[in-house]
């Protein structure tokens, strides 16, 4: 026949060429892993929750190791529920969906099984390092350099297979899930890789590039759109993918779930810095983070409505279905903590909610209920059909569906009531003008009934993932698992399908975005690692003249904070509000902080705020306190640390840590360094004898106990030691946010 | 085909998407009752023998999740045999349908109406897995479309199109299909200018807000030129790409010296460009770049809102969308289906029962009864004798006949009415619109005004602010809120009237529509319905009602004729027992007899009767077509069937009589003359025996003496008079199934309401007259604080998204509002 | 604050990858039917485990 082409069709035409029928198989087995490991993590990450709230009314629970106690159990219960329980839930519910999604077996079984163990073996990593106190601090970025590293290498190997099934679909159009799962692969490297910039002291100790203010802003930047890019566009994708399926029916609006997509990933990545306000982060970036996080509403209620109104007219089928029980749950928590968060954000609102129990009320809102229950209905959903059975018992599904429910209940409220309560507490002043509870104490045990209560609410969580697991293992005996999934597809370009049988990067080329993106990210990330440290420098300069580099003693006792996560209980940022000024002393400015790698500004006042500790309590003071909170403050829920009392200090790596701390800007001179062991000696010396002077004789000099003592004396000292002209000059330049003086 | 269509257009996705509760022996594929047992298997009944096999087929092939997907997914199998589209395999026709053709393989895009749900699209999807030859099939559901590859070796188009008749889905194939629809890339393209506008104006709020949250305070000019460097970069493509239709128009406009509404937004763009660039460069201020991005933004939003196209409903359709693509000719002793383009002079041609005649032909054999409702507005089908002459486009009721072609279908005594003008002339462009005609004068003052602070402020304080004044009051007079509340008004209401089935060709339409002043009514198929008779009974004198018995012996006399007017009377009666009739004799175009039991049964039309000797006057005289019954001689009483008149109808016009000019324009016959008289009044003019030209000549003479017509039909037969029409209504069955190029498609269901859809037009009119004076005020706030030389970025920055949401939300909010008050549409 | 550029900067050029995929979505013709694809994902490929050869359907064309 004659060739008849329409010039409409040069653009489309490869798409539409047929080819041969493709018959090929999906891969199962590394979806079962992922699926078998999302319960077992999450039994784990949750389990370690209620151990360290548990902690918070029963200090002793910490089983008096240092590997058991709340500042290193809780870093682990959130890497492990964050990256292990949704990490791979996610990676189960993008691996089984995508295949489908697009016609194709995922691009590499090698590459899948690399991410299923790599990803695996970073987790026990972190299982590991955590409670050993190795730890960088930063919040959900807590795990050392090494892991890091490991992090990063298995991310792009999952990219790498994400792009490249894509790039060899059989569908050609990319239904919005795909859109979502691309936006976590490259969004959450670029985070992961900005946040993570560090200089490594040793194998398992590193300090942050960037200091202070600028190490917190990009911390919350990261912070925030880890939330926002691991912990939901995937979740998104996967909503709009077995929600629809699930109900059986096209989800409500697709239109509607594009512009969800383009409106949420125009918006969201910039919603970062609303996490320190009142910080002494510059007001404009304050506000931004309020205007951007406020504007975010709109896209997430656009697709939690999409997601509820799917089901309108299937309300029966709900009621029959666990699993779609779930999803509903899922979809209007996500809506109750999109709303919330925003709300958050407003400057009058977190003035109050900020550093107490709320925060902790709503991301467990969204984790509990938006990953967890959406978790939950894809494994009862997903379990089945790998095995082509039926769920073993429906019944007791709906039961850890109610428990679940029930434990998410009271686990929220009584934390909103002990945030709200603390909150108000602690601005609380007499009519004559005092602090209505200046003792810090009084507002913890106050709230002690709450925390109990919330551990309950955690045990019922729990009760319901044991029978989750119960019912799951069950149905996996019962059935038949089906490892590799045929399908048929006529090919979608088959001179694409024909070249990706060889590796290699000629599936790029036939993929112009995929290149695009992939190369683009390249530049910028290599681009932007030139430029970052030259900025710093500059940017390190003290514009406080009485702010001084910590001395190698208090630099070490750092490092043992540091190791302790005493950063999880403690903050070390007075804001601007009389209620905090009373209580704590001057608030904190920017121009402090230029020697802090990392900052350890913290995000929660389990105890009281620490900047303006140096000097207000006697040596012996802590080091009574260590040994034995309780000693000094009874009723206190802080652990013992004795172990700081017995551990020797290990000083043979200052040097090494001193001359890490240069690199980043630390101006430390080579004398310093050199002389480091001689400093530390006479430090610790004067502490002893300060000690013995406040009837503690027995204090040998060469414990940790030391250091840290010495750290916490000097915290917030410099600003007082100014000549007494300065304050002046400091205030202005504190209000000045630091800028550099050119 | 237009029978499968209709079947298959009454039901709508939505519906079919939830489970229907299942009908007792409903058909296990297509859900149509079962009446035949012996065709269920496994517990699985069947209405035929079409739906068992496909139901097999697609067992076999593996393709039963079929009737996992939906129940009864199936649409009801009446294939037709492999010849009946050997037609497509004419290169003339194959070429014009295929989208792409090489040696190795095909493309082709068919309208399947029979898609309708889930279970649907994916059958055609895996249509590979019923023929080697089939490749990719990919369906629109929207369209109702499903685009193939296949391999021309292995399978020709023919073949493809019986196989997808094999299973229920056979495509729908009109002359006009051919025609292929242009593809709009101006639709692709207007969504990439938002997207960029949108994504400009995101990042350069971002940039901006620091600005504004006092960023000087803290940390110098650093921060000021590499934001500001930012923001002129992120604005360049925006106003360059986004912005780029302003531009363009802007600059036609003014070549042709029409004050369109885009010579002042551009004027805005370009000043607010300026002005920023400037500001940033020589760091005196922040600029208003994100105000302009918002603002490009916004007025995308509202181009996007006001291109919203009906995907299933087209308004360009004429009789060539009517015609199918094929006939079936007589050759020798065989028959071949050929395409009617094809059709040469003297063909012979076979029309079986609703088949459409194709082309003006004469009658060879065969009992034609011809229903031209659609043709000709003529309400009851004629019969006509062996050698007279057909027009084309009627419709053969009864048994098959045989023709022969005078003409070639183009000449046609039907189609020669599209050579007419009144279908050459473009139809009255958008420069009437309200917008246009307020921007006039809006933009002469705008202008003025600039110039005038400008003068002023130069005067008072040197060149500098005085360019400054000018840009600033170009800026906020720039009306981009103004430009907006007409087609977010108008496409709120195009919106909901969709809800009730009405569906306008474009939002300009409605304000058309709030100026008619005279309406003109077509009576068939528009006022009355085509296919409804009511039939009634007039005892002769002397006589009761008819027994039961009687009416059975009547209906079962009328049953056995194809006659329309039997039809309708057996359908009216109904029967109880059938009662044995023995030597039943039909004189075509006259009447019938029968003897059962030793009655003879006469039914007629009176004359006839009269001629087998019945007394004159015998039957009582009454309105309408009769057909009278007589039994043993005597007569028993006449039926008359009259058109049957939708409801509402005549409410409708008695409410219209007094506000609006009426006419009604009938191609039937004066019969029923004063029953419209009585609806109309007597001060509308009601014309008879209309041929469609007459009616289109109505329609200018009205146009002439200064009215603005709505024309209200429903057929080809008002094609012309629709066309002519400011206004033309084209009324249909189905939304989907075939209507006329007019302006306004409706639901015959929703004829009553046109009267509401009139006021609901002014409604909306006048909303927009009240959105444009809010709009208005925002730009004169603006302009005073610009004009005093004080128009801090700040200021822009929230007054422009301000007024322009505002305004949206009003349009709309008061449009909704509005409909609900007429109740147009209940939430 | 310069750190801020670097993050505004790396938060751009992420927005710029995201809008390349936007412009190739609409350029290809993502978009054009935004329908069909939500009902598409529904179906199941079981019935392609059943798969048989399909020659005896020719008599059908």
């Amino acid at each position: 026949m004659s060739a008849t082409a329409l010039p409409q069709d040069n653009a489309g035409l490869r798409a539409h060429r047929t080819g041969p029928i493709e018959t090929f198989k999906y891969d199962n087995h590394v979806v079962r892993a992922f699926a078998i490991a999302t319960a077992l993590w999450g039994l784990i990450g949750t389990s370690a929750g209620l151990l360290a709230a548990c902690q918070l009314f029963w200090p002793q629970l910490n089983l008096d190791t240092p590997f058991t106690t709340f500042g290193r159990i809780r870093p682990l219960h959130t890497n492990a529920v964050i990256f292990a329980f949704v990490g791979n839930g996610m990676f189960c519910g993008i691996y089984y969906s995508l295949q489908r999604l697009c016609k194709a077996r995922m691009f590499s079984d090698l590459l899948s099984w690399i991410n299923f163990w790599g990803w695996q073996a970073i987790i026990v990593g972190a299982a590991i390092t955590l409670p050993l106190g190795l730890t960088t601090s930063k919040e959900y970025a807590e795990l050392e350099w090494p892991i890091d590293i490991a992090i990063a290498v298995i991310w792009v190997a999952f990219t790498i297979n994400l792009l490249g099934t894509i790039a060899r679909r059989r569908e050609k159009h990319m239904y919005v899930a795909i859109w979502f799962y691309i936006a976590t692969a490259i969004t959450v490297a670029i985070l992961h890789i900005f946040n993570s910039l560090e200089v490594p002291a040793s194998a398992f100790k590193s300090y942050s590039i960037y200091a202070g203010v600028q190490d917190a802003l990009v911390q919350w930047w990261y912070g925030h759109n880890a939330v926002a890019f691991f912990l939901t566009t995937p979740y998104l994708g996967m909503m709009y993918y077995f929600l629809p399926k699930a109900a059986n029916r096209p989800v409500f609006s697709y239109r509607l779930s594009i512009i969800h997509f383009w409106g949420l990933i125009f918006i969201y990545i910039w919603a970062g810095p609303h996490h320190l306000l009142y910080t002494a982060l510059p007001d404009w970036a304050q506000s931004l983070g309020m205007v951007f996080s406020i504007m975010l509403v709109a896209p997430s209620w656009g697709g939690m409505l999409n997601g509820l109104l799917t089901l309108r007219g299937a309300w029966d089928k709900v009621r029959q279905e666990p699993m779609l029980k779930f999803m509903v749950v899922a979809v209007t928590a996500y809506g109750m903590a999109t709303l919330e968060g925003p709300m958050l954000a407003i400057k009058s609102v977190n003035a109050l909610s900020h550093y107490t129990d709320w925060t902790i009320a709503h991301v467990h809102t969204g984790a509990l209920g938006w990953n967890g229950f959406l978790t939950f209905s894809l494994l009862y959903w997903l379990v089945p059909r790998l095995y082509n059975t039926k769920l073993w018992s429906v019944k007791l599904a709906n039961y850890h569906f109610w428990i679940g429910l029930l434990g998410m209940m009271f686990y929220v409220v009584p934390l909103y009531t002990s945030g709200v309560t603390q909150g108000l507490m602690w601005k609380q002043f007499t009519s004559d003008g005092f602090l209505q509870y200046p003792n810090f104490l009084e507002t913890v045990i106050r709230l002690i009934p709450m925390h109990q209560l919330r551990a309950v609410g955690g045990t019922l969580y729990i009760t319901g993932i044991v029978l989750m697991i119960i019912n799951l293992h069950r149905t996996m005996k019962a059935g038949r698992f089906i490892g590799d999934e045929e399908d048929q597809a006529p090919a979608l370009n088959p001179a694409a399908s024909r070249e990706s049988m060889k590796l290699g990067h000629r599936w790029l080329e036939g993929v112009p975005v995929t290149f695009t993106v992939l190369t683009t990210v390249a530049v910028v990330i290599g681009g932007l690692i030139e430029i970052v440290p030259m900025f710093l420098i500059k940017e390190n300069v003290p514009t406080i003249a009485s702010v001084k580099p910590y001395t190698p003693l208090e630099c070490l006792g750092r490092d043992v904070y540091i190791r302790e996560g005493c950063v999880g209980c403690h903050s070390q940022m007075v804001r601007p509000f009389r209620s905090e000024t009373e209580r704590y002393g001057e608030y904190s400015k920017a121009g402090e902080f230029v020697y802090d790698h990392p900052f350890l500004w913290g995000s929660k006042r389990t105890g009281p705020d620490l900047h303006r500790v140096g000097g207000k309590y006697p040596d012996a003071w802590h080091f009574n306190h260590m040994e034995n909170p309780r000693n000094t403050s009874p009723g206190s829920i802080m652990p013992s640390y004795p172990w700081l009392l017995s551990q020797r200090l290990d000083t043979t790596v200052v040097g090494v840590r001193l001359r890490a701390l240069r690199r980043v800007g630390v101006p430390y001179t080579d004398d310093d360094i050199l002389n480091a062991p001689q400093s530390i000696d006479a430090q610790s010396k004067k502490i002893v004898t300060a000690l013995a002077g406040q009837s503690i004789t027995n204090a040998p000099p060469d414990r940790e106990i030391i250091a840290i003592i010495a750290y916490l004396q000097r915290l917030g000292t410099d600003i007082k030691s100014m000549p007494t002209n300065a304050p002046a000059a400091a205030v202005a330049a504190s209000l000045n946010h630091n800028q550099p003086q050119p | 085909m237009i029978a499968t269509s209709e079947h298959s257009l009454e039901r709508t996705a939505d519906r079919l998407l939830e489970p229907k509760d299942a009908v007792p022996a409903a058909c296990f594929h297509c859900g149509e009752p079962c009446r035949d047992e012996s065709l269920a298997r496994e517990g699985k009944n069947f209405c035929c023998q079409g739906c068992r096999v496909v139901h097999d087929l697609l067992a076999e092939s593996g393709l039963d999740q079929f009737y996992q997907l939906n129940e009864h997914p199936g649409v009801r199998v009446r294939p037709r045999q492999t010849a009946a589209w050997e037609f497509l395999d004419e290169p003339a026709v194959r070429d014009k349908l295929l989208d792409f053709a090489d040696d190795k393989m095909a493309r082709v895009t068919l309208e399947i109406p029979a898609i309708h749900c889930v279970a649907c699209v994916w059958l055609l999807e895996n249509l590979f897995r019923l023929h080697p030859g089939v490749g990719r099939s990919q369906v629109n559901f929207a369209r109702r479309e499903v685009a193939i590859s296949y391999t021309p070796a292995k399978l020709k188009l023919s073949e493809l199109a019986a196989l997808l008749d094999s299973i229920g889905y056979p495509p729908h194939l009109t002359l006009g299909g051919l025609e292929r629809r242009p593809r709009d890339g101006a639709r692709r393209r207007l969504w990439l200018q938002m997207g960029i506008a949108g994504f400009g104006f995101g990042n350069i709020m971002l940039i901006s807000l620091p600005a504004y949250l006092g960023l000087d305070s803290f940390s110098g000019p650093f921060f000021r030129v590499v934001f500001g460097a930012l923001s002129l970069a992120l604005a360049l493509p925006v106003v360059v790409y986004s912005a780029g239709d302003y531009w363009r128009s802007a600059w036609t406009s003014c070549r042709q010296r029409i004050m369109t509404l885009d010579v002042p937004i551009a004027l805005g763009l370009a000043a607010l460009y300026v002005q920023s660039a400037f500001e940033i460069l020589s760091r005196t201020g922040e600029g208003y770049l994100d105000s302009l991005a918002g603002l490009v933004f916004f007025l995308l939003c509202g181009r996007i809102f006001q291109r919203r196209a009906h995907d299933r409903i087209s308004f360009e359709r004429d009789y060539r969308n009517f015609f199918p693509l094929a006939a079936t000719r007589q050759a020798g002793q065989r028959e071949e289906s050929v395409a009617i383009s094809q059709l040469a002079v003297g063909d012979r041609l076979v029309i079986r029962h609703g088949e459409l005649i194709p082309a003006d032909a004469k009658l060879i054999s065969g009992p034609a009864c011809i229903d031209y409702s659609f043709v000709t507005g003529e309400s009851e089908p004629v019969s006509k004798q062996a050698g007279e002459h057909l027009q084309a486009g009627g419709k053969q009721t009864g048994g098959a006949i045989e023709v022969e072609t005078l003409r070639p279908v183009s000449q046609s005594y039907l189609t020669s009415l599209w050579n007419n003008d009144a279908f050459r002339k473009e139809k009255h462009s958008c420069l009437y619109s309200l917008t246009n005609r307020f921007s006039r004068w809006f933009t002469r003052i705008v202008i003025l005004l600039s110039l005038g602070a400008a003068g002023y402020w130069t005067l008072r304080s040197g060149l500098g602010t005085g360019l400054r004044a000018f840009t600033a009051v170009l800026i906020v007079a720039c009306p981009c809120a103004l430009a907006l509340s007409a087609p977010f008004t108008l496409g709120t209401a195009q919106r909901l009237l969709a809800r009730m089935n009405v569906f306008l060709r474009n939002i300009l339409v409605l304000e058309t529509m709030a100026r008619v002043d005279a309406i003109v009514f077509d009576k068939t198929g528009t006022l009355t319905m085509a296919e409804a008779t009511e039939v009634r009974f007039w005892p002769a004198e002397g006589h009761r009602e008819l027994t039961r018995e009687e009416m059975d012996l009547a209906s079962g006399l009328a049953r056995q004729s194809a006659h329309p007017y039997s039809v309708r009377i057996n359908r009216h009666l109904g029967l109880l027992s059938s009662p044995v009739f023995e030597h039943v004799r039909e004189v075509p175009g006259a009447g019938l007899t029968g003897v059962v039991s030793g009655r003879e049964i006469l039914l007629g039309s009176p004359a006839w009767l009269q001629r087998q000797g019945l007394p004159a006057g015998a039957c009582p005289p009454v309105e309408g077509s009769l057909v009278a019954l007589a039994i043993n001689g005597v007569c028993r009483g006449t039926f008359s069937l009259a058109s049957q008149a939708r409801d509402q109808a005549d409410s409708l016009v008695r409410n219209l009589a007094g506000r609006y000019e009426l006419a009604l324009l009938s191609g039937d016959n004066a019969r029923e003359r004063d029953r419209f008289r009585e609806w109309f009044g007597s001060g509308s003019r009601l014309h008879f025996n209309q041929s469609p030209l007459e009616k289109l000549q109505f329609i200018e003479r009205l146009q002439k003496a200064g009215r603005t017509v709505m024309m209200v039909g429903d057929g080809l037969n008002d094609a012309g008079a629709l066309r002519q029409s400011d206004v033309g209504v084209a009324v249909v069955e189905k939304t989907g199934a075939f209507s006329p190029a007019s302006d306004v498609i409706m639901e015959a269901t929703q004829v009553g309401r046109l009267g509401d859809l009139l006021d609901f037009s002014r409604q909306s009119v006048r909303i927009i007259r009240l959105s444009f004076a809010v709009s208005a005020l925002y730009n004169l706030i603006g302009i005073s604080i610009a004009a005093a030389g004080v128009l801090s970025p700040l200021i822009a920055a929230v007054l422009m998204p301000l007024s322009s949401v505002s305004v949206v939300l009003f349009a709309c909010g008061m449009t909704t509002w509005a409909a609900k008050s007429l109740n147009i549409y209940q939430s | 604050m310069s750190v801020i550029v670097i993050l505004i900067l790396a938060s751009l050029s992420v927005a710029l990858v995201f809008l390349g995929g936007f412009i190739w979505a609409v350029r290809s013709g993502q978009y054009e039917d935004t329908q069909t694809p939500s009902m598409r994902i529904l179906t199941e490929p079981e019935g392609a485990r059943k798969t048989k050869p399909t020659s005896d359907t020719d008599k059908l064309a």
